[in-house]
């Protein structure tokens, strides 16, 4: 039985390294067969049309609607025998894409559909896809910053033209540019609320409170609460040390530039030290986020739209948002940073009905489904119509995002970035228990995350 | 005086061993029954006690959570491999251990170094092998996986079997039994206590493996999924604080069948003695 344990361990072990190997592998694979992608497109009927369309579509905007009709019409009189698709939605997200599917078929009522639904979140969707894109299914939704790998991966089908409705200006500008590598579109994008802000309770806080770290610490710490953010993440770290002006990019190669360890690193360094040293601004999981709102011990978090819910159900009509607080750095207040983010919908370019995942996509991410994923879930739309509805603009999270917006960034960021900064999140969260040297730690921190990529 | 402390001693270390080892399956059993489905680390208790995680696991299957489902793939998965393997653990066994061929050594130490390489090595082979042949995402393919490698794992069984007197074998030959015969009637009956354990392990290899299952069932569909899949995907950032405790209930059902193999199995265990059916 020992034996047994200690194999189940070994296998653990290697399957840890033979995935990350996996991961690899299978990402080389489809980029050889890029090309060979690019046969079953032409050879496809359904997915010919619409690019045939496109020059006419863009030449004259006033056909394109009739156009756009026809490449329906020319879809449906090519299909021969029932269409078979798989979509990949976040486990949330289930339901309403249920719904969203039904109305789909019954909407081309003229073809017999079998569409399967899987479950796969879209901050793992690349992974899952990169292991077998040729499996994967032929729609699927995915959060932003994993467009270069699956681009690369020739796991994303470019949007060349559009049956229902035009992608390029109907969502907002970021999410077009979160969808697009290289100018080139390749996904639809779906919501805009991929990113962090301030949630307090404001039977805690006034308005005025919540503009200063430090002044919520002061009211917290009065009312014998906590303040809860998930320090030893990089996700959420960055918003300190790009609020305080120091930089964190992309290279091209897929390492990163980081000038974190540059002068007045160290001063951030020590702000958050200075800031969790109160006891009562905490580093917190998000799981543990949820219980701790639920329970009353927390007030005010950092966080994301998908615990909105938490919050309002814990906090009620008290329940409040806004965008992140000022914090000092040297004695100077420094707006903090975030990382905005995007879901999108992708084409799987390998999928048999190619044109028919193209509608499909459509019809997930069109105006009216976007209001309806706001309405069913509370998630932010792409869709610059749906966004400015009254309802999408009096929703707090919403606001708090659009608040929120001028001082974020967009997430891009090598994968290299995260174990480096999660230590350095742990170390400072933890008030630096070894005394280590900051300037010392932010060099290691650095050397970690601009590793070249092997 | 200098005995009963010692014995103390003993028996303290004892109790802290169990503890360390009994309390995440009491915290894992206690919390199946919390009403509160996030994960709630302030407690080790639940605040408030329900059913309704097993009655949601059984009775409330959504999209995602199929448990039923799953546990009847699973089932399947495990005991249709935990045969097919079961017959070639005792075929191989028996060939090596009671017939006499040319290259039976030789096959044997490349059988047993076969097996040292850890299966999950050729995982990725193994996936690619079974797509061209369209077995992926489908339970064939698995119970495939899991048990066509069994025979190598022959070992500790032909080892059993080394042990059963040649002489009574020796002896039904002469009476003009054939093979066949000598294996059914003298070998199989004899070797209760290992057909046990290879059962038992032959079953436990597919009902817990996540690795294999993993990567071949990609199709994110929750319907094909085995529970070892399903409970991890319920551990989810976004599932998590809704499903945890429903998780939890899923991990203590998943022991039931293992329970009650080991159960009905574990009186061969007593009855299967070969001493005295040698007479003298």
């Amino acid at each position: 039985m020992k034996k047994k344990v200690l194999a189940t361990l070994l296998a653990a072990a290697m399957t840890a390294g033979a995935l990350a190997g996996c991961g690899n592998s299978a990402a080389e694979t489809p980029a050889q067969q890029a090309p060979a992608a690019e046969t079953p497109a032409a050879e496809t009927p359904a997915a010919e049309t619409p690019a045939a369309e496109t020059p006419a579509a863009d030449e004259a905007p006033a056909a394109e609607a009739p156009a756009a009709s026809d490449a329906i019409s020319t879809l449906i009189a090519n299909t021969t025998g029932p269409v078979t698709m798989t979509v990949w939605a976040s486990e949330e997200d289930q339901d309403y894409t249920t719904k969203l599917l039904d109305d789909f078929k019954a909407l081309y009522s003229d073809v017999t559909f079998e569409i399967t639904l899987g479950a796969e979140s879209e901050s793992t969707a690349k992974d899952t896809v990169l292991t077998d894109v040729e499996a994967a299914a032929d729609v699927y939704a995915f959060a932003d910053d994993q467009i270069n790998d699956l681009v690369q991966a020739g796991a994303l089908q470019e949007v060349v033209a559009n049956y229902t409705y035009d992608v390029a200006a109907s969502n907002v500008a970021g999410s077009l540019d979160a969808a697009s590598v290289d100018g080139k579109l390749y996904a639809y994008p779906m919501t805009a609320d991929n990113g962090y802000f301030m949630f307090y309770d404001s039977s805690v806080f006034t308005a005025d409170d919540v503009k200063s770290l430090e002044k919520m610490i002061e009211v917290a710490d009065a009312a014998g609460k906590k303040i809860a953010m998930d320090i030893s993440n990089g996700w959420y770290i960055y918003a300190f040390f790009e609020g305080a002006g120091l930089d964190l990019t992309l290279n091209a190669d897929g390492s990163n530039t980081c000038t974190w360890n540059a002068a007045g690193g160290t001063d951030v360094a020590q702000a958050i030290l200075d800031l969790t040293s109160s006891g009562v601004f905490v580093d917190m999981g998000d799981e543990d986020m949820a219980t701790q709102i639920a329970e009353g011990n927390v007030v005010a978090c950092v966080n994301g739209t998908w615990r909105a819910e938490t919050a309002q159900t814990a906090w009620g009509d008290n329940y409040a948002a806004t965008k992140l607080p000022t914090f000092k750095v040297a004695g100077k207040d420094c707006q903090m940073s975030s990382y905005s983010g995007y879901k999108l919908i992708g084409v799987n370019p390998h999928s048999k009905n190619l044109g028919w995942a193209m509608l499909l996509a459509e019809f997930l991410t069109n105006e009216e489904s976007q209001k309806g994923r706001f309405e069913a879930r509370g998630l932010g739309p792409a869709n610059s119509a749906a966004a400015a509805s009254d309802a999408v603009q009096s929703n707090p999270a919403i606001a708090a995002l659009a608040e929120q917006a001028a001082y974020a960034t967009p997430q891009r960021v090598g994968g290299n970035f995260w174990s480096p900064a999660e230590t350095l999140g742990q170390i400072l969260a933890s008030g630096n228990p070894d005394g280590t040297d900051l300037q010392t730690l932010l060099d290691t921190t650095v050397e970690g995350i601009t590793a070249p990529i092997e | 005086m200098k005995k009963t402390i010692k014995s103390i001693i003993r028996h303290l270390v004892l109790l802290f061993l169990s503890v360390v080892w009994l309390i995440p399956i009491l915290w894992l059993f206690v919390t199946s029954f919390s009403g509160y489905k996030g994960i709630n680390t302030s407690h080790f208790f639940p605040e408030t006690w329900t059913l309704d995680n097993y009655a949601q696991l059984f009775l409330r299957p959504d999209s995602i959570v199929q448990y039923p489902r799953w546990f009847w793939n699973t089932f399947v998965i495990a005991a249709f491999s935990c045969i097919i393997s079961t017959i070639l653990v005792l075929m191989v066994s028996y060939t090596m251990s009671k017939t006499r061929f040319p290259g039976r050594k030789g096959l044997m130490s490349f059988s047993i170094i076969l097996n040292m390489f850890p299966g999950v090595l050729s995982m990725i082979a193994i996936y690619f092998i079974l797509k061209t042949m369209g077995l992926t995402n489908s339970h064939l393919g698995m119970i495939i996986v899991y048990s066509a490698g069994a025979g190598l794992g022959y070992l500790i069984c032909k080892g059993f079997m080394d042990t059963i007197s040649t002489s009574l074998s020796e002896a039904a030959k002469l009476e003009g039994a054939s093979q066949a015969t000598i294996f059914f009637r003298i070998i199989i009956p004899l070797s209760k206590p290992i057909i046990v354990y290879t059962v038992i392990n032959a079953f436990l290899a597919p009902w817990a493996d996540f690795v294999f299952a993993k990567l071949m069932l990609n199709s994110g569909v929750a319907t094909d999924w085995t529970v070892a899949i399903g409970l991890f995907n319920m551990l989810g950032k976004s599932m998590i604080n809704k499903y945890f405790s429903v998780f939890c209930a899923g991990g203590v059902v998943i022991a039931i069948p293992i329970s009650a193999l080991f159960v009905i199995m574990q009186k061969f265990y007593v009855e299967g003695i070969t001493g005295g059916s040698v007479k003298g």
